[in-house]
């Protein structure tokens, strides 16, 4: 038998799991070892290897594919420890990456502080400024050379940028994704000046070839990041690889990518892994939500200090970001979107004594350390996860299967001092003035999330993840208007479970604006081989690509999506395309109207303006490669009744009618599927507790998934 | 002064009034006991998340280059027309856009000819009502629950052209209001949710840029169409009595709040005098003249002093917009942590004179109404960094550059497609420097603070110009012990199109715009260069070396580039520019905080390593003392030099009234004065009641 694991980095744990070929599933979390992410890596095979009864050795001989969404390309960029780069960029350019389209001090900040004007602050540069050289050349939004690149200059600066201490070079021009020509003579005069057998020999980025998008602001940052954490990557997993391999793993290390897919670490670019295990989590969702009838799933993760939300529409990964943000930068990556709003379970909450008194909680956090008060490190703000403590919901002598004891006493304390005292009110109902408002809050912004995307958020299934998910999902689902939630069962290691079950993707994209419609002419496109001859392009070489990779073309489905505009806007809608060709005008128009279609559906028919112009901006062609999906294990049904699951009861406060009642507590690990609890009940399983609010009901499906439904 | 005018066939000077929230009606009154403390508290997030939902997508739709990079303001305004709930980084739309609601209720709502009914849609771009200028333009639509309205709808934005005599939607040549294109009170553009066609078909085509003017307009209404479905499940669900009662709760504890924040600073009065160098087309001395008094919980805004109204000139404001600036510097710094909305006027009271140019009246133009009202932010960041200084001195900041150089422009792009816009660049100025760290370079507009300068590949996308260049500008800022953020220069080249209108709108060529804080420098006085037939377009294609790549790069050495080269104020009337012609513009950046002879070496040090000081100005300005070619820091020299420095100060010093006598012989010529009013008092008081009598 074989498996397939998935190995989610975290900044608290690494979580592994193991899906054997009998759909069985096997998880495990470990803390994370931030001094040398193998050890806990290693520790975590190796417990894998354990719970399946089978030597390290003989465990890792028979794994499938080992899918890593890891962190490394993250912390160096918050450690801000990556080599010294050069940046070689157009003459008047220079400053490009620093001034960052001027409000770069935004990106990557949450509103509270975006809004105190007179404290911002441009987050430090990966680059130094003095390793930024402009070089005489030009090229027009046409493609078109309309200064040549001058060759005396380049190669004095570069070796200026040597004689600096330049340990690579990133090249990125004006226009170059139109036209490579004078990125592709710098790469050959460096290196023909520093040839690969030259201790001196630097590794070269291309910016039309690691994010070949318009905006130099952000192809130039998107290059920038990646070789960044290139070099640290490729260290780091190249030593990993060879642990696993003197292990017994004999296949390569496979990366999660942001963009929904996979690839071999020796096939991936840098960049594409930062933030993938959210997206191995939404992949997950897609996953379970086959098997339980979910094609539209909103995917929430709520964690300690942050709560993660993805919207995934007819069982597919389709929200890309714009410009996503990593770190503080912006890129252009074909990243799928997940958004990540500061509210968990250690959001404090707070007196806002100018607005009236009112209650607030967040945007500060007091993360893992010190964190609520009920942990006894010191923390004296009043948290979220004290006031689901002091409401009856968290087990104290049982928190984090047994591994830590909360103080209630502590967390009732804040509470008094900091909420019920300055308002008037008891202890209990400051606690559920918490827990309410933190719900409603984190639902709004799901429902905005969703909305924005042009869906209607009552239609979907949420998924609640996270340490925290089960505990407040029954909260903050009404907020988004949905009626089902389902906590998966293995919820606290999801974005491991996503990754053990996700294939081999990878998205193509380029831009190049085609005038699908004229405005000023009022006719379609009739070149139509400007569009085909794109798509091909594309076509070849994902095809040279994933052969690379040991696939064959017949296994290879592409998925072919443009991002289109009316006329001069800026933003872009995505446009699923059928087809990989156009073969007449009525394919033009057919795209035309689909835009508008999806235009309209998204942001109302009276938005649309088809006489404005059609535009294609950007293709992505995605490329992946079919596998048997996974299959799990189904477990006997138990009947409804989970007597026998009952461990007893906790006084529990779930509202203000009713003060504190003695609610049922279950024990996650006996209930069995068909299993039915109506709320109010508590389930205490491993890693989360489930509060089952009144009015809800939940049930286990045959795969141990929490299925609750709000009664009508 | 007589009873403001009402009358509906003009302009209504009653309505504008109006800025501070409406009394109580009986309805909201009697809501207020149904807001419970935890209901209330999810509807502010919920609201605000309406907003956001509102300005997003506003954002996303839009084509101007404001809509592009996103100078969006986005609200829910009670059923009286106050702004309760606000998404923007544009503050004085958060004060602003509530008079064209104000004026619907009033003149609209109950005339037959009109009414008010689900599915109409209103349209404004009257600066009156606005308060800024006409490119300044709106739509806002009523939300009906059981027949009764409960609240408005609305998003504002600038589009960048609105058919004035000029391209670009600023006049610099406006005699009157008649020259600035569209000018269009609140009316209504559609009815039953259907856009009427006929109307977008008149506004459209009396605008150089029909489609970008039909996709903003289309922009603004879908926004408003998906808040208005949200606001209907709010309402579905908490009914309608609570949702008025709750917005009108979100504008009293906002003004209360306001009250309380002011009320903590020590009363006071606060002067700060602004001057500025030009009408619009000529170069001419006008007065500001701020004082601010603080007195409990209310600040007041005076400007008795100020220079008269000129009748024939585009830089006269409406008085609501010098407020709806007060508010960007209220919502962005002094209040950063309330919401944004009309209810802060309740801290706030004003004074402004009758015949003044920042109270402007009749047919006056208001095209470069912006200059004016940013040259007055600026005496408010100045007043307000004094105010608040005692009790966070943080926040007691320099003031962002306060000037303008907007290029406007108009033509044709490349693909023959009509365009007319302002280049984005304005939103990189820098910002100004703090008691402890430097400003930020090229940190955005301060009125616009959610907006950005996007990208040179998507401006010359579908604008027909080449960037030569877009880099820092090291002599943009003001030097301080903490200096001003640099702000950028750039220089574009006509490309690929026969000719192109480009024009400018700003001030601070003659003298500085953008004062310094607590003996911080004032940002430099700008000025643009072009080039008419210009040769660049050869040096570019023969690879010429030594072309400009910044700013700095213009005053250095002698030019490669030939032909006609003018120096000019960044206020100008549109010129046609050919193929190859060249425009140089400056963005400057912030006010300097403190002495430079107190400015850390290493700072200096620093700065010249990255070329964001210049070499002179380290020697001459901040007395630094370094080996100019190895970057090599001499401690002693400098220590040296600004002794000498110190020194040289004390022995230009002399006794106040001493100073006076000097200063009170000089005067501007007659022709600088023109417009001035008296000398040197504008109201014309003797010089010893205009120096005033009360410290400050």
């Amino acid at each position: 038998m074989g498996f397939n694991v998935g190995i989610d980095i975290g900044g608290t744990f690494t979580d592994f799991c193991s899906i054997g070929d009998d759909g069985n599933i096997i998880a495990y979390k470990t803390p994370t070892t931030h001094y040398d992410l193998s050890v806990g890596f290693m520790r975590g095979m190796r417990e894998l290897a354990k719970r399946c009864e089978l030597a390290p050795r003989d465990y890792l001989s028979k794994v499938h594919a080992l899918r890593y969404s890891t962190t490394v390309g993250t912390n160096a960029l918050i450690e801000r420890n990556g080599p010294k780069l050069a940046l070689i960029t157009t003459a008047g350019f220079e400053d490009t990456i620093f001034i960052g389209r001027s409000r770069s001090w935004a990106d990557g900040l949450p509103m509270h502080e975006v809004r105190d004007m007179a404290r911002i602050s441009k987050p430090a540069p990966l680059i130094d400024p003095d390793m930024v050289v402009g070089i005489s050349e030009r090229i027009d939004c046409h493609g078109k050379v309309i200064a040549p690149l001058n060759r005396e200059e380049l190669l004095a600066k570069i070796q200026l940028l040597v004689d600096k201490g330049a340990m690579g070079f990133v090249v990125s021009l004006m226009w170059s994704f139109l036209n490579t020509e004078h990125e592709l003579l710098i790469k050959k005069i460096i290196e023909e000046e520093y040839p690969e057998d030259y201790l001196g020999s630097m590794p070269v980025t291309l910016s039309s070839q690691i994010s070949p998008k318009a905006g130099e602001y952000t192809r130039t940052m998107t290059s920038v990041v990646n070789a960044y954490i290139h070099g640290i990557m490729a260290d780091n997993l190249n030593q990993l690889s060879s642990e696993l391999r003197d292990g017994g793993y004999q296949r390569p290390l496979i990366l999660v990518h942001n963009t929904g897919g996979t690839k071999k670490v020796s096939r991936t670019k840098a960049v594409l892994t930062h933030n993938a295990g959210p997206v191995a989590g939404m992949y997950g969702s897609l996953a379970v939500g086959a098997l339980s009838g979910n094609p539209n799933v909103v995917f929430t993760d709520m964690g300690g200090t942050s709560f993660d939300i993805g919207v995934i529409v007819d069982a597919e990964l389709r929200a890309h970001d714009f410009i996503p943000v990593i770190d503080r930068w912006r890129t252009n990556i074909p990243a799928i979107e997940v958004k990540s709003i500061g509210s968990g379970g250690g959001s404090i909450a707070w007196i806002n004594e100018l607005m009236g008194n009112s209650l607030e909680v967040g945007p500060h956090s007091a993360g893992s350390m010190p964190g609520p008060a009920c942990y006894d490190k010191g923390g004296e703000q009043p948290t979220v996860t004290d006031a689901d403590l002091v409401l009856g919901y968290l087990n104290p002598d049982n928190y984090l299967a047994g591994e830590m004891f909360l103080d209630v006493e502590l967390s009732a304390g804040v509470i008094e001092e900091k909420i019920a005292k300055p308002l008037g009110i008891s202890v209990l109902e400051a606690a559920y003035r918490i827990r309410r408002l933190v719900d409603a809050r984190m639902g709004q912004e799901v429902f905005n999330e969703v909305a924005l995307k042009g869906h209607d958020p009552r239609k979907f299934a949420v998924f609640a993840c996270g340490g925290a998910g089960a505990t407040h999902a029954c909260g903050f689902a009404p907020y988004i208007g949905a009626r089902k939630v389902v906590v998966p069962a293995v919820a606290s290691v999801f974005g491991a479970f996503g990754a053990s079950t996700m294939e081999i993707r990878q998205v193509w994209d380029l831009s190049r604006t085609l005038k699908l419609f004229r405005w000023d002419q009022q006719h379609y496109l009739e070149d139509l081989e400007s569009f085909n001859g794109i798509v091909r392009g594309l076509k070849l070489a994902a095809i040279r690509d994933l052969k690379l990779e040991g696939f064959r073309e017949e296994q290879m489905e592409f998925h072919l999506e443009l991002d289109m505009r009316y006329g001069s806007q800026y933003n872009l809608t995505k446009v699923s395309v059928p087809r990989l060709a156009l073969q007449s005008e009525d394919d033009v128009r057919e795209l035309c109207d689909s835009f508008t279609r999806r235009y309209s559906e998204i942001y109302s028919p009276e938005a649309a303006f088809p006489v404005g112009g059609v535009n294609a901006e950007c293709f992505y062609l995605s490329a992946s490669v079919r596998q048997e999906k996974a299959a799990f294990r189904k477990e006997a049904g138990g009947g409804e009744s989970p007597a026998a699951a009952l461990a007893g009861s906790r006084q529990a406060y779930f509202d203000p009618a009713h003060g504190f009642i003695d609610t049922p507590v279950y024990d996650w690990r006996l209930l069995k599927p068909e299993h039915t609890i109506h709320g109010p009940a508590l389930i205490d399983a491993p890693e989360t507790t489930y509060v089952i609010d009144r009015g809800w009901t939940y049930v286990m499906d045959a795969w141990r998934n929490g299925v609750l439904r709000r009664d009508s | 002064m007589k009873a403001p005018a009402t009358f509906r066939y003009g302009r209504d000077y009653e309505i504008v009034q109006r800025l501070r929230p409406e009394p109580m009606t009986e309805r909201e009154l009697n809501a207020q006991s149904l807001i419970e403390g935890l209901d209330f508290e999810i509807f502010q997030h919920k609201a605000g998340m309406v907003a956001l939902e509102g300005k997003e997508t506003t954002m996303r739709l839009g084509a101007s280059t404001a809509m592009r990079w996103g100078d969006v303001a986005f609200g829910i305004y009670t059923a009286r027309g106050d702004l309760a709930v606000c998404a923007t980084g544009i503050y004085h739309h958060a004060v602003l856009s509530q008079l064209p609601v104000k004026y619907i209720v009033k003149h609209w709502r109950d005339d037959p000819s009109v009414g008010l009914a689900e599915g109409d849609s209103f349209f404004f771009n009257d600066p009156f009502y606005g308060g800024v200028h006409n490119a300044d333009m709106g739509l806002v639509i009523p939300v009906f629950s059981e027949g009764e309205p409960v609240c408005f709808i609305g998003a504002a934005v600038h589009t960048g052209e609105c058919g004035g005599s000029e391209p670009g939607g600023m006049v610099n040549g406006a005699k009157s209001r008649y020259d600035e294109g569209l000018l269009v009170p609140p009316i209504k553009i559609g009815a039953n949710f259907l856009l009427k066609e006929d109307i977008l078909a008149m506004l459209s085509n009396m605008t150089r840029d029909p489609r970008t003017m039909m996709l903003d307009i289309k922009a603004r209404l879908a926004a408003c169409r998906i808040a208005e479905r949200r606001v209907k499940e709010i309402i579905a669900e908490k009914g309608s009595d609570f949702y008025v009662g709750a917005l009108r709760k979100i504008l009293q504890m906002t003004g209360e709040a306001a009250r309380k924040k002011v009320a903590r600073i020590n009363d006071g009065v606060y002067r700060q005098p602004r001057f500025m160098d030009t009408t619009g087309p000529d170069d001419a001395l006008l007065k500001i003249n701020l004082t601010v008094i603080k007195k409990g919980d209310k600040i007041k805004l005076c400007f008795d002093g100020s220079s008269p109204a000129i009748p024939d000139r585009p830089i006269n404001s409406y008085f609501q917009g010098i407020l709806g600036l007060a508010m960007v510097y209220f919502c962005g710094w002094f209040c950063h942590d309330l919401p944004a909305n009309n209810g802060l006027l309740e801290a706030v009271e004003w004074e402004f004179p009758e015949d003044s140019f920042v109270n402007a009246k009749g047919d006056m133009p208001v095209s470069y109404a912006p200059a004016t009202q940013v040259a007055f932010a600026q005496g408010m960041f100045m007043c307000g960094a004094r105010m608040i200084y005692a009790l966070e001195p943080a926040r007691a900041v320099g003031s962002w550059y306060s000037g303008f150089a907007v290029t406007p422009f108009g033509g044709f792009n490349q693909w023959g497609e009509p365009v007319a816009d302002i280049t984005p660049e304005i939103n990189a100025t820098g910002a100004g420097a703090r008691p402890d760290m430097d400003g930020v370079d090229a940190a955005g507009a301060f009125f616009a603070t959610m907006s950005d300068c996007g990208d040179v590949e998507s401006m010359e996308a579908d604008r027909p110009f080449v960037y030569l260049f877009r880099n820092f500008f090291n002599n943009s800022y003001g030097h301080g012990k903490f200096r001003g953020g640099s702000g950028v220069g750039y220089g574009v080249m006509v490309h690929g199109v026969p000719w192109l209108a480009i024009g400018g709108m700003g001030f601070g060529t003659r003298f500085p715009s953008t004062l310094g804080l607590f003996g911080g420098r004032a940002s430099p006085p700008v000025f643009v260069q072009c080039v008419h037939g210009s040769d660049m377009k050869s040096l570019l294609a023969t690879g010429s070396a030594g072309l400009p790549h910044n700013m700095g790069d213009l005053y250095q050495d002698a030019p490669l580039e030939s032909g006609q080269r003018t120096l000019g104020h960044v206020s100008s009337p549109p010129q046609l520019y050919g193929e190859g012609d060249t425009l140089y513009v400056p963005i400057m950046g912030g006010a300097g905080y403190g002495d430079v002879l107190e400015r850390d070496p290493e700072r200096v040090m620093a700065d010249l390593k990255r070329n964001m000081v210049t070499p002179w100005a380290a020697e001459h300005v901040y007395k630094v003392a370094c080996d100019r070619d190895c970057r090599r820091f001499d401690p002693e020299k400098t220590r040296a030099l600004r002794n000498e420095a110190r020194g040289e100060r004390k022995r230009a010093g002399k006794p106040y009234a001493e100073f006076m006598v000097e200063w009170s012989k000089l005067r501007p010529s007659p022709e600088t004065l023109r417009y001035y009013g008296a000398y040197p008092d504008p109201a014309g008081r003797d010089a010893a009641s205009a120096a005033g009598g009360v410290a400050s």
